[in-house]
């Protein structure tokens, strides 16, 4: 088999990363960042409907109707007839229910014969929201840590820390790919992100430490007899197939429901399972390129420190 | 020894198969039109009200108001008794005493085609109307009638508070005291009415109908009836419910139709399904006999984690799956396949190295485990940090995480929560399943002569 040689390259990979991760700032300072009604506050009511309706016409009644400003869109689900309304309110503050009643009383009055009804709705109190997002960077961070430390004491043969350390920065790369992919494609942040997030880290630390499994395993083999580079460029190439071979059953079923969301009009589905596409992809990619490299560019970092 | 080995494959794939049949079958008789259910099907899953359709909401005080414990336990009484006055039992409620919040969830009713929402949400949270009635006369429907509906002695401004005691014979009762505005009410109305029912409402359900037994003058009353402690309690935050000096608002709630929900079920089982079945020619094609051992092991760890949360087993409870929960299983089907990958291509290592078949399939499930261990390990880290960062607050991981998350009340995206738990549980089952279950069934199956040819395990020709 063909080896590669990742160690040698890893400038190239550095520099691929660092560019997705400029395009990821630039995209964040010039698209700007949208956060979801869930973390930030608000409100927004979907209507299901039939036939046409005039969208400025609806943003004028609701507007008389609570005496506050709103947009309206519409979407359509391919697979079936059904059409529906987005009213969201414009400021951060909930809608109370009392107003949500007399908005729809509104609407199916001004529109009689499109047989409008409240499909979903949602209405998020701003403190409840930012509470929530906190509480969400909370439970990430925690998790990381806990990582951080688990993988420590297992591969303290290998160095545990600086493992731990580079397994992490490697998980920060593909949540920043999946934080991209959100601002990229203009999904508000929500709590998908959030579960998103979590699963990559996941899948990612779990991909590395299949490599560092796998250089802790040939430092008992070979010991003194590789370099950190030559351990680290074997292990990542004995593992390569499982690596890419595991994430593509993952990202065959990731796309299945991919597309499936996209045929239903499944909205809240999509925003999961597109970043996990990206992040998967990123994960793998990570483990190969970035965590090994970087660990081994650690390690002979304080090999010449303690030479000099 | 030989034949009894080659047995193995044949009794654990059957083992699978027949929880697989049962999870999504159930086990049930049918005696004329009695059905009796001895094992749950998937049919009998509970589903979270984003599948479903339902409501959830908040209720809070209004800003500036710091309510007590008991204004609070008396608030959340109101809410209960009105859901189940609605005919809704089966809602989920709890209350964070800090932040002064009540989270409700509760599904679409049933059969109910016409259901409005910010109805159910504004009925909920209005100022509950409690009074006290003469006797009680009750038309077909249960509400007050004749002298029951004209006859109101007191109201809840009339209350001060109630509270559970106990009498002089032991016996556990709730204690009432009466405001100065009513004790003179209620003295004429005890006075008058002795031997007979004073009937306890709250809007138009009655709570309580006791029989007066003594006239009571001083505004302090008992009321007993052979109550439980709980039910006494209950009793007394209902009446406490009539003395809310606030009405309960709404900032916080969600509403989804059933429709949207069932469409996004659908997709995610059918997505399931198709994954699984594309994993499993994958497998197959590309690894041959451990492949074809791996996707029926898959089939087992993802039906377990079905089973785990139908109330298939009696010692799992059944769980409310939501869909993200569903993502959760299809994504520890991905972890699943990863532990046989993992030994898969160990295995095929080995044989490069010029080991025998048997010798290849040992070493491989042993080398790969050390990695699939410390995978999997970090998972169950992840999914108890969001069982305990979203979990409903009397949860066990809500509990033992409250250090890192104390300043926060419950949320209400307990969607997340159910994400968790299936990648907890299908972390568990992958190490049943594609661990063990699938070593047992490789080790038998290689024992086949015409399944011994190293080709078929990836080695060469």
């Amino acid at each position: 088999m063909k080896k590669f040689d990742f160690i040698k390259n890893r400038k190239i990979y550095f520099a691929i990363s660092g560019c997705i991760i400029l395009i990821g700032i630039l995209a964040s300072f010039v698209l700007g960042v949208e956060l979801d009604i869930q973390f930030k506050g608000g409100s927004i009511v979907t209507y299901s409907y039939v036939g046409d309706v005039d969208l400025e016409k609806v943003e004028s009644v609701v507007e008389d109707a609570i005496g506050a400003t709103v947009t309206v869109n519409n979407s359509e689900d391919l697979s079936s007839d059904a059409k529906y309304l987005m009213v969201t309110l414009a400021s951060d503050t909930g809608l109370s229910a009392d107003q949500q009643e007399a908005m729809t009383n509104a609407v199916t009055e001004a529109f009689p014969d499109n047989a409008i009804d409240v499909y979903s709705s949602q209405s998020v109190n701003p403190t409840m929201g930012s509470e929530f997002f906190v509480k969400s960077i909370i439970a990430v961070a925690l998790a990381a840590v806990l990582i951080i430390i688990y993988v420590a004491l297992r591969f303290k043969r290998i160095g545990g820390w600086s493992a731990g350390v580079m397994g992490i920065v490697a998980l920060f790369h593909d949540v920043f790919v999946v934080y991209t992919v959100f601002v990229l494609f203009r999904m508000p942040l929500d709590a998908n992100f959030i579960a998103v997030v979590l699963t990559i880290l996941g899948f990612s630390i779990n991909d590395t430490i299949v490599i560092y499994d796998r250089i802790r395993e040939n430092k008992k083999l070979f010991g003194n007899k590789m370099d950190v580079a030559q351990l680290t460029n074997l292990s990542i190439n004995q593992s390569m197939t499982r690596s890419v071979n595991t994430s593509l059953n993952t990202l065959f079923t990731m796309i299945i429901v991919c597309i499936i969301a996209l045929i239903g009009n499944l909205d809240s589905i999509m925003s999961f399972s597109l970043p996990m596409v990206f992040g998967l992809i990123s994960g793998v990619y990570s483990t190969i390129c970035i965590a090994g490299p970087l660990w081994v560019t650690w390690q002979e970092h304080k090999l010449k420190k303690k030479a000099a | 020894m030989k034949k009894k080995s080659k047995s193995v494959f044949f009794i654990v794939t059957f083992l699978i198969l027949a929880l697989t049949y049962t999870t999504f079958f159930g086990i049930s008789t049918t005696y004329g039109d009695i059905k009796k259910t001895y094992v749950k099907s998937a049919a009998d899953i509970r589903w979270g009200i984003d599948i479903r359709g339902g409501v959830d909401v908040t209720f809070t005080p209004p800003e500036g108001t710091d309510a007590t414990d008991t204004q609070m336990d008396a608030a959340q009484s109101v809410i209960e008794t009105r859901l189940v006055g609605q005919n809704i039992t089966d809602y989920e409620i709890y209350t964070d005493y800090k932040n002064d919040r009540i989270v409700v969830r509760f599904p679409w009713k049933e059969d109910e085609t016409d259901f409005n929402p910010e109805e159910a949400i504004k009925e909920l949270g209005a100022t509950a109307l409690l009074t006290f009635r003469e006797g009680y006369n009750v038309d077909s429907s249960g509400k007050p009638t004749g002298v029951t509906a004209e006859n109101v002695i007191l109201e809840g401004s009339d209350v001060k508070s109630a509270s559970v005691g106990v009498d002089n014979d032991n016996e556990i009762v709730v204690l009432l005291d009466l405001e100065s505005s009513g004790k003179e009410k209620f003295s004429e109305a005890t006075g008058r009415l002795k031997g007979q029912i004073i009937s306890i409402w709250m809007d138009d359900t009655c709570i309580s109908y006791p029989k007066v037994s003594n006239q009571i003058t001083d505004g302090s009353a008992s009321i007993s009836g052979g109550f439980t402690a709980d039910e006494a309690k209950s009793l007394a935050n209902q009446i406490n419910s009539g003395a809310l000096p606030f009405k309960l608002e709404t900032q916080n709630y969600s509403s989804i139709n059933p429709k949207l929900g069932t469409d996004a079920k659908d997709a995610m089982v059918l997505a399931g399904l198709l994954g699984y079945i594309a994993v499993a020619i994958f497998m197959v094609l590309y690894y041959r006999v451990p492949g074809f051992v791996a996707a029926i092991g898959l089939m087992g760890q993802a039906t377990a984690s079905v089973a785990a949360v139908s109330g298939y087993f009696p010692f799992v409870p059944s769980f409310t799956l939501t869909l993200p929960g569903i993502a959760g299983i299809i994504l520890s089907i991905g972890f699943g396949v990863d532990a046989n990958v993992i030994t898969s291509e160990r295995i095929k290592e080995e044989l490069k190295t010029g080991k025998t078949l048997d010798g290849s399939i040992s070493a491989g499930y042993e080398r790969g485990f050390s990695a699939i261990f410390d995978g999997n390990v970090t998972s169950i880290i992840i999914a108890l940090i969001l069982m305990g960062a979203y979990g409903a607050p009397d949860s066990f991981m809500a509990k033992a995480l409250t250090p890192f998350f104390f300043m926060f009340g419950p949320t209400t995206a307990g969607a997340i929560y159910s994400f968790g738990y299936t990648l907890l549980i299908g972390v568990i089952c992958n190490f049943i399943f594609g661990v063990t279950a699938s070593r047992l069934m490789l080790k038998s199956i290689s024992k086949f002569s015409f399944l011994r040819k190293p080709w078929l395990y990836g080695g060469a020709k």
